[in-house]
């Protein structure tokens, strides 16, 4: 599924922004937009601090506010905004509509309880079944994921699992309640990369079979050319570039867009030094009030610096805010 | 044994843990199970594999930072595992490590220059006011402001840290550095920075490099061979080329199908390994990989597969690479489409060139 589909959204986040008190100078997340269509898998890429996993967060309601707070912005899921519902609202949809994965399931399974058990909670807390059913529903979703006897892996604390299978248990207890949205934060980068690539397959695999819609959270461009339909490029609380992952690969735009990829190093062979992103992000104070790469790109002047870049769009769907997009009518060749 | 060993690894073997007696059952991880390899000078060896296949074991023990359970270390002919105390802390020297986590590896109660200044001192590079000016050396050479350096390592970013790491590895004129995961904590923008420091200082300084990794990518870009280990043993070791076009093992095949395609149109099926990578408490019988390769055959279960040469200076320990490999080990194509991309990246490294240069 690309980008001409014209079914409704399911969830469409416009111009959000959030900032933690004590910190108001700059917004943490800045005015950001995006929607997700049924079945379809959003990935949002950055590297840390950008705020990706913040916003998901914020969409999951799992933020304490305060300090947290969302300043203004909507996020319509299925036509209810997900920033001004009660918190018995959200806990209804949380692990029942929306359900999320996160990086590291020993961190985020309960040591105390067997996995089974966890899995089972999830259901009862959300449909009147009879924890005999529940049970049968948790081993469904664990031959699901392909845990092999699952029988026995039911009764198994989260310790005595391999990394692959305790992702692969939370993404059994993710889906239990066929979820309409999935959210995935860096759901593989834990793992070695022959496991990260049964997950990846057993994700894409399930998506397809109930048509779960998906925001994937990651730094790795590969796991986005693997397994996205959109992508959305994240910088310093911003979205800098947008559009399907065809374009995002073969036309990408933004300048911070360009230096990730050349500072991905190729599988062919080697081909001199790696391009480079010089420094670092800025802290959220020193943040510059125009374009917030300006500090690291190599095409930034005056300009970039003091006034918020324009919005430029070079196909249908594909969006990049930059004040020299597209760089080769803006800039000659050295 | 080979052309040029700067260091060289025989029949090494390394457990950790506690053999079975009649109380309890074995504890014994079987970390290094009798690798022997040897470095080039000059040359960057990558040694890859899965968590838990003992490769930064084996690099720690090739730096003597781990006594072997058995076998032998040679630096310059020298055997390191017979030195004593003394002998080889003069050696430290010249055998540094890179570590990770550049978080957990410096001391944050040192600012930077006590941090440098320690080895210096250590080893007699220096002494007195040279001391201060070798450190304000060592950090510009890493690319760091050599005013930073009365700061603490907490106020620097990670990036920033991981160069300090590698400054404090070259402050006593290292012939030999174990990165061992160097740039794998760190965001890809500084990864490639931190990638591209090291390639110039193998250079400027003629050293030779051994990196313990599991990123495919950066360990091609990097090195010039490769070995690859899983639960304890080296299965196959070739040149980067050799290895990521033409794999012998159907472990390294495994492997490099696993990556995530670096384009969406190369999207597709794969054949993927199952399972996870067994307990090195208790690795299989006969070959080790057995319980996962695609091409296991009975002999597998039970005869164990010794590396052995196969032409053009590879190695590679399979009972059956050379059936495998006539009948063809798929290795996922990599030709890349990037038209927009590398004219744009073209401009971008362009106009950054001239403002390093500039000094913008």
């Amino acid at each position: 599924m690309t980008g001409t589909t014209t079914s409704q959204p399911l969830l469409s986040v416009e111009d959000f922004s959030l900032n933690f008190s004590g910190m108001e100078k700059a917004n943490l997340i800045d005015g950001i937009s995006f929607s997700v269509l049924p079945g379809q898998t959003l990935c949002l890429v950055g590297e840390s601090g950008c705020g990706k996993s913040v916003t998901s967060l914020a969409l999951m309601g799992l933020l304490a506010s305060p300090p947290a707070r969302v300043k203004c912005g909507r996020a319509l899921f299925n036509g209810r905004d997900l920033f001004t519902l009660s918190e018995r609202q959200r806990a209804d949809l949380r692990g029942n509509e929306i359900a999320m994965i996160f990086q590291e399931p020993m961190t985020s399974l309960n040591p105390s309880l067997t996995v089974g058990h966890q899995i089972v909670e999830g259901i009862r807390r959300h449909n009147a079944v009879s924890s005999e059913d529940a049970r049968a529903r948790a081993l469904e979703m664990l031959e699901l994921v392909r845990i092999p006897a699952p029988e026995k892996r039911f009764d198994a604390y989260p310790h005595q699992m391999s990394g692959g299978m305790r992702q692969r248990a939370m993404i059994a207890m993710a889906l239990a309640n066929s979820p309409k949205l999935l959210i995935a934060d860096e759901p593989t980068t834990a793992l070695d990369v022959t496991i990260q690539a049964q997950i990846l397959a057993l994700v894409s695999r399930l998506q397809r079979e109930t048509g779960t819609a998906m925001i994937l959270i990651t730094h790795d461009l590969s796991v986005v050319a693997e397994v996205a339909d959109r992508v959305a490029v994240m910088y310093a609380g911003r979205i800098v570039e947008t559009g399907s992952v065809e374009e995002i690969f073969s036309d990408p735009q933004h300048p911070y867009t360009l230096g990730l990829f050349g500072s991905v190093p190729s599988l062919g062979r080697r081909t001199g030094a790696l391009a480079t992103i010089e420094g670092s992000v800025p802290p959220l104070e020193k943040m510059p009030a125009g374009c917030r790469f300006a500090t690291r790109c190599p095409f930034a002047d005056q300009r970039c610096h003091r006034e918020a870049p324009p919005r430029y769009e070079p196909t249908p769907g594909h969006q990049v805010t930059c004040w020299y997009a597209p760089l080769e009518d803006h800039v000659r060749a050295a | 044994m080979s052309q040029d060993a700067i260091l060289e690894a025989r029949n090494v073997v390394k457990r950790f843990g506690k053999p079975a007696n009649f109380m309890r059952a074995s504890s014994l991880v079987h970390a290094v199970s009798n690798v022997s390899l040897s470095v080039r000078r000059g040359e960057t060896l990558a040694i890859v594999g899965e968590s838990g296949c003992g490769k930064s074991t084996l690099g720690r023990v090739l730096l003597r930072l781990l006594e072997p359970t058995s076998g032998q270390v040679f630096y310059e002919g020298t055997e390191i595992t017979a030195l004593g105390q003394r002998e080889m802390r003069r050696l430290r020297r010249e055998l540094q490590i890179i570590f990770q986590d550049p978080f957990a590896s410096l001391n944050p109660r040192m600012s930077v220059r006590q941090i440098l200044a320690e080895p210096i001192r250590l080893h007699r590079v220096a002494t007195g006011r040279a001391v201060d000016e070798r450190v304000d050396d060592l950090m510009r050479t890493v690319g760091l402001r050599s005013d930073w350096a009365d700061r603490y390592a907490h106020e620097f970013s990670g990036g920033q840290r991981q160069r300090i790491g590698i400054a404090r590895a070259l402050a006593g004129g290292p012939k030999l550095i174990v990165g061992d995961e160097p740039v794998s904590a760190l965001d890809v923008s500084i990864q490639a920075q931190v990638v591209n420091l090291l390639g110039e200082l193998k250079q400027d300084f003629g050293l030779t490099l051994l990196i313990v990794a599991h990123d495919l990518a950066v360990i091609r870009h990097m090195s010039d061979r490769v070995a690859v280990m899983y639960l304890g043993e080296v299965v196959e070791l070739a040149s980067a080329d050799n290895v990521y076009e033409a794999p012998l093992h159907p472990y390294t095949a495994a492997l490099l199908q696993a990556i995530p395609v670096s384009n969406p149109s190369a999207r597709g099926q794969r054949q993927l390994l199952q399972g996870d990578v067994p307990s090195p408490t208790a690795p299989p019988s006969g070959c080790r990989f057995h319980t996962r390769c695609p091409h296991a055959r009975p002999r597998c279960t039970e005869d164990h597969p010794q590396l052995e040469t196969a032409g053009d200076g590879r190695q590679v320990a399979c009972h059956f690479w050379r059936e495998i490999q006539s009948a063809g080990v798929s290795v996922p194509a990599r030709g890349e489409q990037r038209g927009a991309l590398d004219k744009r990246l073209a401009l971008y490294r362009a106009r950054q060139a001239q403002r390093l240069e500039t000094g913008i």
